[in-house]
């Protein structure tokens, strides 16, 4: 089902302004990208293609993931191939090019953009690192990856992440999800983050199974040269960042065969700037600045001012989630308490993946209601926005297993059709295989309180995860067909929609929609509560007031254990102040009770030192 | 048999005949001066015999004829005698412990080791990340409390060829084999398996070679048998006098000897590392060898600068070339390249040069070591660069001996690493430790191996180690010149209170010189340099006054510093502390 990109929903362009209610410091030009800039990127990165006797799709993007140009160079090839080299098919591994390739280019550049900060630089190849089986990839008996899954978010049915339509605001969804196929990287000018570049070159969008050697790799690369001048500071780069003592690839190779600065100009480029529909005009744009109103992200003037939180806000400068109460009821100060301790706790949290060391964590949380309605969300300043559409995944995938309506809701979900046209298997399998799993007649019934980290457990395609020669877990694909493109329920329930967003069907509902056979939106509600899909890492909590769910939190953007964390005591912290009975699951229904095959799952872990400037450890231990 | 046709040649050898009597020196008058002469330089002694007493019947004059008794051979003189005792009695006369030939001059010696060791201790112990034990595991850290029973038995079977009793042998032939089994228990999951449905205790044993060599004796080169020897095959080498830099039982060819009435000794080594056994420590024949190679120059010299010292020059290159695969130790786990860093496999060249000595400086006895080590690393795995390698070691024991009291102070300083990611590693680390220093295997930090959790697949400082070095594996792990140094500054007292038991207790204050890396591994402010306080008493008794059975019990706390409260969680759950008692039975 090859697909035309030339689909166009909206042709309108983004560029500058909106209006906002408050006065944040008007926006230096270091602090974004100019379109000149953004030529320059594109021009360098030509020039070491071209160099290379190579031709692709080059894609730059703003930190907030406002595609600023996409060139195609003259030979580039139209589509891409999705393969993890695995050669198990199904899921989204095509046998052929049908994806367009700028999609991947786009998909490669909001990645290096969406994973970084001003505490961390992290590239397409570190994404390839941290959503495999294993951390490291292919180190025997190791737990997968930290942010296994989280390819799967950004998505373009999400309702949290912005689309072309909104304007400039951000965050903006990515045509792919994340990428981690190596030749996405950020863009620093003076060392502030201001986007990122994506390259396509060789019609292969994967990840990188072998990650001993040291590649040398065209796209990225390419990448590299289309960087030089923007590069990420080298004390932040991912490769001096460690998580359980392993350091992120940053990239491999950076041996250029030209000098970026002698790039010749865009113009004599042989090749176009060209429109990606809901995307991009066929134009070189400017970016905004990250934290103006203009970019969508600012600091809060209302609810979180205090703790020093940053909201979204929409184009006409109104914040998109003030505090509110939900279905099942979590009240306006609840939802505000909660979201307000996570951004405290961040604060004292120490960071697992920034620079310099001592820094404290930086995260969105978000809170949801049964419906999976958004009660409140905000941010600490720097949190990478990856995290913005993560947090709310977590949270609602938390609230919706615990939901006692959990197993009919998926059941009636129809089932995934793949890219290779095979099909996935119904979704009442999966909850029939997980009964069957856990011993229980009645999984996702509301009888167990799942967080996202437990969810993940049962949601690797070994178990206990990363254990060699194991089942897989029951949400998962099995060992011998999967892949981080076939992972099971979590692309299962978002897979109809990602294929028709490829074809240009941007309507907002990820999970659990129908696959048209023609292209266009159709008319299906999908999943409410999981209108961006589920995430299957750590960092999302149920909530409860004694024995009932009211909803759930979800925080992501630091490592997984500080996610969980600020989660975790952000909900015991509100609730014990607050006194309405807000607080974690009832200990004997969290999914640390099950013990499947004799291997107890996780509910929660909170990391070793986890605060800065303390000798405090083991504070979560018994609440 | 064997032993009547060498007693007849040995008859047939005595000195009898007008030959030798020729050969005697001239009588003496007896108030002639008397000086017996030992070959070499050394100074005459002066003797002068008592006066003559009229009343003593006279010496024989040398040239008397002698009678002489047959008798089986030398070493059977007392069963000649009628004096026997049993087959397994180590005290007396015993063909098993070489006081008989067995053939010619040909003797064996059987030697077995009961080494039997109960250990119980508290380390940081992190959860399972996958799963857990027990529900409610909401923290990095679990429950700490650990056990381990290990059984050894050493047999050393030796063949030796030699008239011992006066001269180095010409031959030995040696093969020890040992036998261990040994169980753990712990409070968590996959702390000792990678895969944590093995669950909280581990049963493992292991068949080890640790010695099967060929000893042949070249050449003397004095009149006081100073000689030249070459041994191949696998064998014990310690490196200096406490084992700082390298004690291990490689494979190699090590020539060595002695000159100058034994005053010098040199030793010429090359090595091969064999794979160790992950539970035990063993050699593992089984195993391809490493790819690792050290090679070793020194010489000792006798009352050096004075007399009642030994000095000791030494010069070692270690290269390793494990760069081009992982090993997966018998847990599960990383182990080569370790994890930390890119975990891409690295090698490196290093040269240790040193000066070590051990004596006496009046009625006070120091031990010492000095090294630098200097060398390449070529990738490491943190920098993601080459390496040079730039570090330096210095250890020092002062006692004194108050009659059944020994006082003791010690000092070690190994230099750190200050910047992981610059070009240069500054951090001292040995080939393979296994120091006798500062309460040894006694003490908390010396003895046990606690792991940076958290912090990748490297521990603090390893099992029977004093070097915090952050390698995956003492003793199967790669050298690491990235790592934050030791102060360490101790006293301890080593007291006879009877033949029969010692008592040994030692405190010591530990510090870390740079913990840089340790921030950069936990991605963490780097924590205080502070680690704490190790004390540790042990009581050694030796029932029969002798070594064949010795009992020692002891026990040792690290009372933590604050750099070591902003690692683990002993604020919390309480000081690490080890007890053990190890029965040592040896025939």
């Amino acid at each position: 089902m090859a697909v035309p990109v030339a689909l166009v929903l909206c042709a309108c362009s983004g560029g500058g302004g909106g209006g906002s209610g408050t006065a944040p410091p008007p926006a230096q030009p270091r602090d974004f990208l100019t379109a000149d800039d953004v030529g320059a990127v594109i021009a360098r990165a030509v020039a070491e293609a071209r160099a290379r006797n190579l031709a692709g799709h080059i894609a730059v993007v703003d930190r907030v993931g406002n595609v600023l140009g996409v060139f195609a160079m003259q030979g580039a090839v139209p589509g891409v191939r999705i393969t993890s080299g695995l050669g198990t098919g199904g899921g989204l591994e095509t046998p052929m090019p049908v994806v367009p390739a700028a999609l991947s280019a786009i998909s490669k550049a909001l990645t290096g953009a969406y994973l970084s900060s001003q505490g961390n630089a992290f590239s397409t190849r570190t994404a390839s690192q941290i959503i495999q089986e294993h951390f490291n990839p292919r180190e025997q008996q190791q737990p997968s990856g930290p942010l296994y899954g989280v390819q799967f978010s950004q998505l373009p049915c999400s309702d949290v992440n912005r689309r072309m339509e909104d304007g400039a605001v951000g965050p903006k969804v990515a045509p792919l999800g994340l990428a981690g196929d190596p030749g996405g990287l950020p863009l620093y000018k003076d060392g502030v983050l201001v986007g990122g570049v994506g390259v396509e070159v060789d019609g292969v969008y994967r990840v990188d199974r072998e990650i001993t050697d040291v590649d040398s790799d065209p796209e990225e690369l390419i990448a590299v040269a289309g960087a030089a001048g923007f590069d990420a500071p080298d004390d932040i780069r991912g490769n001096r960042i460690t998580a359980d003592g392993r350091t992120f690839r940053y990239v491999d190779s950076e041996a250029l065969v030209t000098s970026p600065a002698q790039a010749p100009s865009l113009s004599q480029a042989a090749g176009a700037l060209v429109e990606v529909a809901g995307f991009t005009p066929a134009s070189l744009r400017a970016g905004v600045a990250y934290g103006s109103a203009a970019s969508g992200v600012r600091a809060d003037d209302g609810a979180f001012a205090a703790a020093g939180g940053w909201v979204l806000a929409n184009a006409a400068g109104t914040p998109r989630y003030t505090p509110r109460a939900g279905a099942g009821g979590i009240t306006a100060a609840e939802a505000s308490s909660l979201v307000a301790q996570g951004l405290r706790l961040a604060a004292r949290t120490r960071a697992q993946i920034r620079r310099p060391l001592g820094s404290s964590a930086q995260v969105t949380i978000s809170v949801v209601d049964l419906s999976g309605d958004i009660l409140a969300l905000a941010r600490t300043p720097d949190g990478p926005l990856f995290g913005i559409d993560v947090a709310v995944q977590k949270a609602r995938t938390a609230m919706f297993f615990s939901h006692p309506g959990a197993a009919a809701w998926l059941s009636a979900a129809p089932s995934a059709r793949y890219l290779d046209a095979s099909s996935a298997p119904a979704f009442a399998a999966y909850v029939q295989r997980t009964g069957e799993f856990l011993g229980d007649a009645s999984p996702f019934m509301g009888l167990t309180a799942w967080s996202t980290r437990a969810l993940g457990n049962i949601h690797r395609p070994l178990f206990p995860d990363g254990i060699e020669g194991t089942p897989a877990g029951p949400l998962s694909t099995d060992f011998a067909r999967w892949s981080p493109f076939n992972v099971g329920l979590q692309l299962d329930l978002a897979n109809n929609q990602l294929i028709k967003a490829v074809g240009g069907d941007f309507s907002i509902g990820c999970a659990g929609r129908i696959v048209g056979t023609a292209i266009g939106p159709v008319e299906d509600a999908g999943l409410p509560q999981l209108r961006n899909g589920i995430q299957i890492f750590p960092g999302g909590m149920p909530i409860y007031r004694g024995a009932a769910l009211v909803g759930a939190i979800g925080v992501s953007g630091d490592g997984v254990d500080q996610d969980d964390m600020i989660a975790f005591l952000s909900v015991a912290n509100a609730g014990r102040e607050l006194g309405t009975g807000l607080d974690n699951a009832p200990h004997e229904r969290r999914a640390d009770r099950l013990a499947p095959l004799g291997s107890r799952l996780r509910y929660v872990q909170c990391p070793q030192s986890p605060f800065n400037n303390s000798t405090e450890q083991n504070v979560c231990a018994g609440l | 048999m064997f032993a009547r046709a060498c007693s007849a040649a040995l008859i047939a050898s005595l000195p009898l005949g007008s030959a030798a009597e020729e050969r005697l020196p001239p009588e003496r008058g007896p108030d002639q001066e008397v000086i017996p002469r030992r070959p070499g330089p050394s100074e005459p002694l002066q003797y002068f015999p008592p006066p003559v007493d009229a009343s003593q019947v006279p010496y024989p004059p040398p040239s008397a004829r002698r009678e002489t008794l047959p008798v089986t051979d030398r070493w059977r003189i007392m069963q000649a005698l009628g004096v026997k005792s049993p087959w397994f009695d180590p005290y007396n006369q015993n063909v098993l412990k070489g006081d008989l030939p067995v053939f010619k001059d040909w003797f064996v010696n059987l030697g077995v080791v009961s080494d039997t060791l109960v250990e119980a201790r508290r380390l940081p112990t992190p959860v399972g990340p996958q799963t857990t034990d027990r529900p409610g595991s909401n923290d990095a850290f679990g429950r700490g409390r650990q056990s381990t029973l290990a059984q050894t038995l050493i047999v050393s079977l030796a063949a030796i060829k030699g008239n011992t009793t006066f001269k180095p042998p010409d031959y030995e032939l040696r093969l020890v084999p040992v036998f261990n089994v040994n169980r753990s228990q712990l409070e968590e999951v996959r702390a000792l398996r990678a895969d944590p449905r093995e669950g909280r205790t581990r049963t493992d044993n292991h068949v080890g070679l640790q010695e099967a060599f060929a000893d042949v004796h070249l050449r003397n080169v004095s009149s006081r048998y100073d000689f030249d020897s070459i041994r191949i095959g696998i064998q014990p080498f310690i490196s200096d006098f406490r084992g700082f830099l390298f004690n291990d039982v490689p494979l190699g060819v090590r020539i060595f000897g002695t000159r100058d009435n034994n005053q010098w000794q040199y030793n010429l080594g090359y090595f091969r590392r064999l794979e160790k056994d992950t539970n035990s420590g063993l050699n593992d024949v089984g195993a391809r060898p490493r790819r690792e190679d050290v090679f070793v120059a020194n010489a000792y010299r006798q009352d050096w600068p004075m007399l009642g010292f030994t000095s000791q020059a030494t010069a070692v290159l270690n290269v390793n070339r494990e760069d081009n695969r992982q090993l997966y130790d018998s847990n599960g786990f990383l182990v080569r390249p370790a994890v930390q860093g890119d975990s891409r496999a690295h090698s490196y060249t290093v040269g240790y040069l040193g000066y070590s000595g051990d004596g006496h400086l009046g009625s006070l006895n120091l031990s010492t070591s000095l090294y630098v080590a200097l060398g390449r690393d070529e990738r490491h795995p943190i920098s993601q660069r080459p390496q040079r390698i730039r570090a330096g070691f210095a250890a020092a024991e002062l006692s004194k001996d108050f009659s059944w009291v020994r006082i003791r102070v010690n000092v070690l300083l190994a230099s750190a690493d200050r910047d992981p990611f610059d070009n240069v590693a500054t951090g001292f680390d040995a080939i393979l430790e296994n120091p006798q220093f500062a309460g040894a295997d006694t003490s908390f930090w010396i003895r046990q191996a606690v792991p940076l959790v958290g912090g990748g697949g490297v521990a603090l400082s390893g099992r029977n180690g004093v070097l915090p070095s952050l390698r995956s594996s003492k003793d199967q792990g790669q050298s690491n010149f990235v790592n934050p140094g030791l102060v360490l500054l101790g006293v301890g007292a080593d007291v006879d209170v009877t033949p029969e038991v010692r008592v040994i207790t030692n405190v010591s204050y530990l510090q870390f010189v740079n913990t840089e890396v340790l921030g950069v591994l936990r991605n963490q402010a780097p924590p205080s340099k502070q680690i704490g306080v190790d004390l540790s008493a042990a009581v050694q008794w030796r029932p029969f006054m002798s070594q064949n059975v010795v009992v020692s019990a002891s026990a040792a706390a690290l009372v933590p510093g604050k750099g070591l409260k902003q690692l683990y969680d002993e604020g919390q759950r309480g000081v690490q502390y080890s007890v053990l008692v190890n029965l040592v039975a040896t025939f």
